[in-house]
């Protein structure tokens, strides 16, 4: 783990990880295609009901209701994430093998940090699918028509950010 | 100068405010939070349950919590850091607005706890200096101005009532109350109609309920629950001062002469009064009169006797539930189970009083109802395996949409007294201050083990009834851990100066313009939730300050 550095740029999601060894680039990732891809394996639905759940994060990590601390383990759960895929396969998460990364998670699943980021990581993916649609995730409100589930009225008329 | 200042505008205040603003009295509320109508409610699950939108953020508001184990020892827990939230709706009618409104009253002898049941070693239990003789035309008028709906049958828990029924009739019921009151009638329970805080119908000026299937924890947009701000509060003309945080109460040596407040930014304001009223909730009550301490009271406003911020008290008891799954009903029955909106309503008293081992124990209140309908809590419960492991995946996705579209989940709530002991009360630490730069409150955590005792006494009759109404996956947990909700305590009333804080009109007895009208005043809490019995006391508090105005 020492023979590594990962280095996160300003502006999270889209900013490119520069992933090292020593002096040597590994490769080059966003914390956004991380999520994407995490959390696609996680819960693969919100891919499949047109829900964009990585975007979500965004809300996350700006909210005002939301603990600088949770904010602060959501980028370094993706950081340690891509060292741990280093550390196993030699590259990032976004390029392993479907079978490689179940692999890490299974990995990660049985180390405290881990097991919390995955849960935290699928509780932000069900609010984006299953909040209320003015949030930008629950598109037609494909979410709740899959759990055949109906949204309370009145509905709100702002996202509470 | 107002005739009446109340601090706090939730079940505690309100009444106060309704009778003497209505009676003519120039009355002011304080409220810290902000105002919200009907149209500003809505079922938005991330505002409302995830993000925490009607109460402080623990980075500006926070509470210290010591959490006492049998040895005596204890654990501290920063509110901030643990997430440990104690705070339940900081709006004008404060968390009344967001309860679910299941309504019952203390029995006759819930105010004579220690008379009838005796001592328990390490409870420092007392009889109520008023009997429910006394109380009993207020839980009446709560029933009619606050708005109660509900069936009265016959049972052998029964309080006496004043009247033969509810003003309001009860709420239209989900269909698997029928496997209910089948299965407590075969078990030889008796099945109660819950009384609800919730209108049936358009009255009173409101709208009747439109079953929106999110209640509890949720703002009412039809005005059909009874909060405080809906039943009470727009039904006056008293002026509420919104963002006004009162941090000191100013007094001479007999009476409260200025409340203190801060507005959000910071500014500073006071209010001048003949009568000052309490009602900020137990926990910020007892912190208010705790920094409020003065050279005539030294230890804290109102405190002579030593007694303030002791007591604090909660509702024992815990909840569980059943699963009712879609292989083990007929199509009719799985119908009626996903019958959306309808309540549930059933509620359970046999055992408020019993025999075990060898003596009459006080039991307690079990109330039924549906899982709460939030999506995503329950979603998010479906992320372990059986063994507690962490699954995700193809394998997630076809157990949330499994267990989502084909079960549905019963649960029970057990309500019972929480023996009030030394070590459970609140303080104030000087050394940790809230955004406004007022030391915090401080709450000891203490449950005494004989609460335990009859939670599980409770719990296991509940538990009956869900395996033969045929439910499955039954699990249930009773704890010490306590409803931030449901608390009370810390101002107890009784007639000895020297061992409690107020008189049985709640009125300090160190001030002679002081009254606290929220739970504090509560000496024991019965084994039902609370609400009803604070509004009914703060109607007959009402009454004595009125007395004292004219």
């Amino acid at each position: 783990m020492n023979s590594r550095r990962i280095f996160l740029k300003a502006g999270f999601l889209s900013t490119a990880i520069f992933v090292m060894n020593g002096c040597e680039l590994f490769s080059v990732t966003t914390s956004q295609d991380t999520i994407r891809v995490l959390q696609n394996d996680l819960f693969p639905q919100a891919k499949k009901l047109g829900v964009e759940t990585s975007r979500y994060i965004e809300i996350i990590l700006r909210h005002a209701r939301v603990s600088e601390e949770d904010k602060k383990f959501i980028k370094n759960g993706v950081k340690w994430l891509n060292e741990e895929s280093v550390l196993m396969y030699k590259t990032t998460y976004v390029k392993l093998l479907v079978s490689d990364r179940e692999e890490v998670l299974n990995a990660i699943s049985k180390k405290k940090w881990g097991r919390s980021f995955m849960k935290e990581m699928t509780s932000y993916l069900f609010e984006a699918m299953l909040g209320d649609p003015i949030y930008g995730g629950n598109n037609n409100e494909a979410g709740w028509k899959w759990l055949k589930f109906t949204g309370g009225n009145p509905r709100p008329k702002e996202a509470y950010l | 100068m107002y005739d009446v200042c109340i601090i706090g505008s939730g079940a505690g205040g309100s009444p106060i405010a309704y009778e003497l603003a209505n009676a003519g009295f120039k009355v002011v509320v304080l409220e810290k939070g902000e105002n919200y109508a009907e149209k500003d409610f809505s079922k938005d699950e991330l505002g409302v349950s995830r993000r925490d939108m009607f109460t402080p953020p623990l980075n500006e508001q926070k509470h210290v919590i010591n959490e006492y184990a049998k040895d005596g020892t204890f654990t501290t827990y920063d509110g901030e850091k643990s997430g440990w939230n104690f705070w339940n709706g900081s709006m004008v009618g404060g968390s009344s607005n967001l309860m679910s409104g299941y309504f019952h009253r203390m029995k006759p002898n819930d105010f004579r706890l220690k008379s009838a049941y005796g001592d328990i070693k390490g409870a420092n239990v007392v009889d109520w200096p008023i009997s429910y003789e006394k109380l009993e035309p207020y839980y009446a008028k709560v029933e009619k101005v606050v708005g109660v709906s509900g069936r009265v049958i016959k049972h052998k828990r029964q309080e006496p009532r004043s009247s033969p029924d509810f003003p309001y009739p009860e709420l239209e019921t989900n269909g698997v109350v029928k496997w209910f009151d089948k299965a407590c009638f075969e078990l030889g329970f008796e099945s109660l109609p819950t009384p609800r805080a919730v209108l049936s119908g358009d009255a009173l000026g409101r709208a009747g309920c439109y079953y929106s299937n999110f209640c509890g924890s949720y703002g009412c947009s039809s005005g059909a629950k009874g909060s405080a701000r809906a039943a009470l509060l727009q039904k006056c003309d008293a002026k509420i001062i919104t963002d006004a945080f009162v941090y000191k109460l100013v007094s001479d040596k007999s009476k409260v002469t200025h409340a203190h407040y801060y507005t959000k930014h910071g500014f500073s304001h006071s209010i001048e009064a003949k009568i000052f009223v309490l009602a900020a909730q137990a926990i910020e009550s007892s912190r208010l009169l705790l920094n409020s301490k003065n050279r005539h009271f030294p230890n804290g406003l109102a405190n002579s006797s030593g007694e303030l911020g002791k007591n604090l008290i909660f509702s024992a008891g815990g909840s569980g539930s059943g699963r009712f799954i879609f292989e083990n009903l007929t199509m009719r029955q799985q119908k009626e189970l996903m019958q959306t909106g309808l309540f549930f309503n059933r509620s359970l008293q046999d055992w408020y009083e019993y025999e075990e081992d060898g003596e009459t124990r006080k039991g307690g209140t079990i109330d039924f109802l549906f899982e709460h309908q939030n999506i995503i809590s329950r979603v998010k419960r479906e992320m372990y395996d059986e063994s507690g492991g962490l699954i995700w995946g193809q394998a997630l996705v076809d157990k949330v949409h499994k267990t989502i579209t084909t079960s549905r989940v019963l649960t029970f709530e057990v309500f019972n007294d929480w023996l009030p002991t030394d070590n459970c009360n609140v303080g104030v630490d000087e050394n940790v201050k809230d955004k406004y730069g007022v030391p915090v409150g401080v709450i000891n955590l203490n449950g005494h083990s004989h609460d335990l005792k009859v939670g599980e006494s409770l719990a296991k009759k509940a538990v009956e009834v869900l395996k033969k109404m045929g439910a499955v996956e039954i699990d249930y947990s009773i704890s010490s851990s306590p409803p931030p909700n449901l608390v009370a305590g810390g101002c107890r009333f009784g007639d000895d100066p020297k061992t409690s804080v107020l008189d049985k009109n709640c009125k300090a007895h160190d001030l002679k313009n002081l009254y606290v009208s929220d739970a504090s005043f509560m000496p024991t809490g019965g084994s039902v939730p609370y609400t009803w019995t604070i509004y009914a006391n703060s109607f007959r508090v009402a009454e004595a300050i009125a007395r004292e105005l004219n």
